[in-house]
């Protein structure tokens, strides 16, 4: 069965990650993604060279270059230009994320693509937007991470704020931002008829993604400083040290989850004082109340904890319908029957790296399935994709069969 | 100009942060969204801190919606929704205790896209059970990026699990309203039930990790050596800190950078040659050790000057903002990051904007408030009737 966007095709001009990430899930979503690269390009910058590499080749590279086909065009020559033109008739979409200013000097600035083909759908992303002192600074996971304050809000309990270790988390938020306006300015044409110009900036993208902590701090002019695995909204919701040593993350996030929360307490038989009160001592009669007695009631569940087994505490949890999870590594999750049966975590193959693991589509659809599949070679469909272009074009060359006498 | 999901009709049967963002996008974009709440309200309502008795949450992911209450305890209701459910074009639901009657399979609703957002996916043994962003965070390893290996486990502080799967909700729903025949625009057909999860959409974020754990040439970089660095805060100067790379930086124009810094002792150091050819800031191989010798340099200046003085030797440098320097920063204002928005009972908030800039259909800025408990109660209830 085909994908949701089975016969859009995208012309992809991405480089690095948060571009070629939109673009990914374009190609899951079913849409014919052409991925560019110059003839010239040295395979040692592909995705911006970010190690490891596997047989050479960043695995940067490998993971936002999914679901997509390779073409070789060099923009600067006139005849690869006109290819890039033809080719620009039969798509749908355009993506590129270069800073402003680049897409016109390579003749592919929005009018110059819009002069080819009006109805496109041309998305436009970069790293802080498109005015204000900083739209010419390079923009990436790393300088929007710091810059956005989204390591502000992490750490260990009384620790200094730090950084998340996996430079990559805005990059994809930005580009399945961009993926989403993409398909939005795709719903507009269905009904209006009308392509148009679309901009994403990692700036406004990595803000939203903070939207409720930032909300906060506007609100009350208070920052937020790191407590461990502890949520600042809700209480009692952080990661408890059960028997054997090993954690249990536990989410108390309403009133009827802390009822059946204090019950499953109640009912381990855990000696600690106070535990068998919690749903009527009226310290913690509120939400808002355990949060602001956060480490008081954290200290007395974490003696309850220790005394049952992580394992227990899952099963009593679950059953009780109180939202709880642990801690997985990778060597595990690869064989978890819910990270395998859902596809999340899926193997694939490549065309010159073999076989690599990645995350796979992170949706399921009932109607028009999503797909799956490794990174192509740079260029490595350039023939196949020119053969059709060529076809193409001489099916519309052909004159229309006269009907009637 | 009407936004670009002008004339879509969205119901929202969903609280906390995942379903509720999903829809505040939406909503941002132009569709009409109704949210439909318990009697007691959203859980988010009562989050910390208070917000006349809302809370900033509660505030923020509910805005551009109408709202409206029904309590699955009257048979009434359930049907009220199924009514609103067969005129939707859009369902957003998640897995806080929605009657049967009004799941997809039983509804009479040929053109509903119906997005079921749950905590670890629809497959497998954990389908059921519940979401929570610290739940999901330690299973899909996602905690294994902050603080140090052995110590207590550490949560990113903003709701990434829920917002990520909204992220992805939101593309599940364009994606399937386009593949949707709409040919008969009385009468659509071809919708169907889309599913996200906090889970795997923590673990489609992680993928350039499994890819580096898969067969690397060398065990080494940052997407590795992740697991197994310290906590990063940064690089202190005089007054805050700031995050750099030194890029292209070699040779004379690192000897310059050093003089300027006032690093002579550095060149005694047993790192030095680390320090000159180690240049990706926190993402280097050996930013660990080499973070007290570029600190020591760093804190005669103020951050400010450290950033002049790298980016005119061709690296890059930027502040390490907290909310309050973000908010108060020039390209924030210039891009109009964040907006105000008059709330039901006349008060100001400010809010982060909608992340999109259509052209052709351009994305007003959000002038309706979350709405109190019901109080779109009998307006939305007389257009159904009127429909009807």
């Amino acid at each position: 069965m085909p994908g949701p966007l089975d016969g859009v095709r995208v012309f992809d001009l991405t480089l690095w990650m948060v571009g070629p990430w939109a673009s990914t899930q374009l190609g899951a979503l079913g849409a014919d993604v052409i991925h560019i690269e110059q003839p010239s390009v040295d395979p040692r910058t592909l995705g911006a060279g970010v190690p490891p590499t596997i047989n050479g080749t960043s695995i940067g590279y490998m993971t936002w270059n999914q679901n997509k086909r390779g073409l070789f065009l060099d923009l600067k020559s006139p005849s690869d230009r006109q290819i890039a033109y033809d080719l620009l008739q039969t798509c749908d979409v355009f993506l590129i994320n270069m800073r402003p200013g680049a897409a016109e000097r390579m003749g592919v600035g929005y009018e110059q693509v819009k002069a080819v083909n009006p109805d496109i759908i041309y998305t436009a992303i970069t790293g802080w937007g498109e005015v204000g002192p900083m739209r010419d600074k390079p923009g990436a996971d790393v300088q929007a991470q710091y810059f956005t304050g989204f390591w502000s809000v992490s750490g260990s309990e009384g620790g200094r704020p730090e950084v998340y270790r996996h430079m990559a988390q805005i990059d994809a938020t930005t580009g399945n931002v961009a993926a989403q306006a993409v398909l939005m300015g795709l719903l507009a044409r269905k009904r209006t008829g009308q392509g148009q110009r679309i901009h994403v900036g990692m700036l406004r993208a990595g803000m939203a993604l903070q939207s409720g902590r930032i909300a906060e701090y506007l609100s009350t002019g208070a920052l937020h400083q790191p407590q461990g695995s502890a949520a600042f909204a809700t209480a009692p919701d952080q990661a408890f040290q059960c028997q054997w040593g090993d954690w249990i993350g536990v989410s108390v996030t309403s009133e009827d989850e802390w009822q059946r929360f204090a019950a499953v307490m109640r009912q381990s038989e855990a000696e600690t004082e106070g535990i068998n009160d919690l749903a009527t001592d009226p310290r913690w009669s509120t939400n808002r109340d355990r949060v602001a007695r956060r480490t008081e009631l954290a200290a007395m569940l974490q003696t309850g904890f220790l005394q049952r087994p992580r394992h227990y505490w899952m099963l009593r949890l679950s059953a009780a319908g109180v939202p709880c999870g642990y801690p997985i590594s990778f060597e595990t999750l690869q064989h978890h029957a819910q990270a395998v049966e859902n596809q999340y975590l899926r193997e694939v193959e490549t065309s010159g790296w073999g076989k690599v693991w990645t995350g796979g589509a992170p949706w399921q659809f009932s109607g028009t399935p999503a797909r799956w599949f490794g990174a192509c070679l740079p260029g490595e469909h350039t023939g196949e994709i020119l053969d059709e272009l060529a076809a193409h074009k001489a099916a519309a060359e052909e004159p229309a069969p006269v009907i009637g006498d | 100009m009407p936004g670009p999901l002008d004339g879509y009709r969205v119901v929202e049967i969903a609280e906390g942060v995942a379903g509720p963002y999903t829809a505040m996008s939406l909503g941002d974009a132009g569709a009409d969204v109704v949210k439909i709440e318990p009697p007691q309200g959203d859980r988010s309502r009562d989050w910390a801190p208070s917000l006349d008795d809302d809370s900033p949450v509660f505030r923020t992911l509910n805005r551009s919606k109408r709202g409206i209450v029904l309590d699955w305890s009257s048979q009434r209701d359930v049907e009220i929704a199924r009514r609103l459910l067969a005129q939707a074009d859009v369902a957003v639901v998640d897995k806080y205790g929605l009657p049967q009657e009004l799941g997809w399979e039983r509804l009479d609703a040929t053109g509903l896209v119906y997005c079921a957002i749950s905590g670890f996916g629809p497959q497998g043994p954990w389908s059921d059970r519940p979401a929570s962003e610290i739940g999901t965070q330690m299973a899909s390893e996602a905690t294994s990026s902050l603080g140090n290996l052995g110590e207590p486990p550490v949560r990113h502080g903003s709701d990434i699990g829920s917002v990520f799967a909204a992220n992805n909700a939101i593309q599940a729903i364009c994606a399937a309203l386009y593949a949707r025949d709409d040919s008969d625009p009385s009468n659509p057909s071809g919708g169907q039930r889309v599913e996200v999860s906090l889970f795997g959409s923590l673990i489609a974020m992680r993928s350039t990790l499994w890819v580096a754990l898969s067969n690397p040439d060398e065990w080494w970089g940052f997407h590795l050596d992740s697991y197994v660095k310290p906590p990063d805060h940064g690089y202190q100067c005089r007054d805050l800190p700031i995050y750099f790379s030194l890029a292209r930086i070699r040779g004379e124009a690192f000897e310059s950078l050093i003089d300027e810094l006032g690093m002579d002792w550095a060149r005694q150091h047993p790192e030095y040659d680390r320090l000159r050819t180690d240049g990706a800031g926190g993402a280097g191989r050996y930013a660990a050790e080499l973070t007290p010798l570029w600190e020591r340099g760093f804190a005669n200046f103020d951050a400010d000057q450290v950033i002049d003085i790298v980016e005119r030797h061709g690296g890059w440098a930027f502040p390490m903002h907290d909310y309050e320097r973000l908010s108060k920063d020039p390209q924030v204002e210039a891009v109009g990051a964040i907006i105000d928005l008059e709330q039901s009972d006349g008060s100001a908030m400010r809010q982060i904007a909608p992340p999109w800039d259509f052209e052709g259909t351009p994305v007003p800025t959000p002038t309706r408030p979350a709405p109190r408990l019901g109080e779109h109660q009998d307006e939305v209830l007389g257009e159904l009737a009127a429909r009807s």
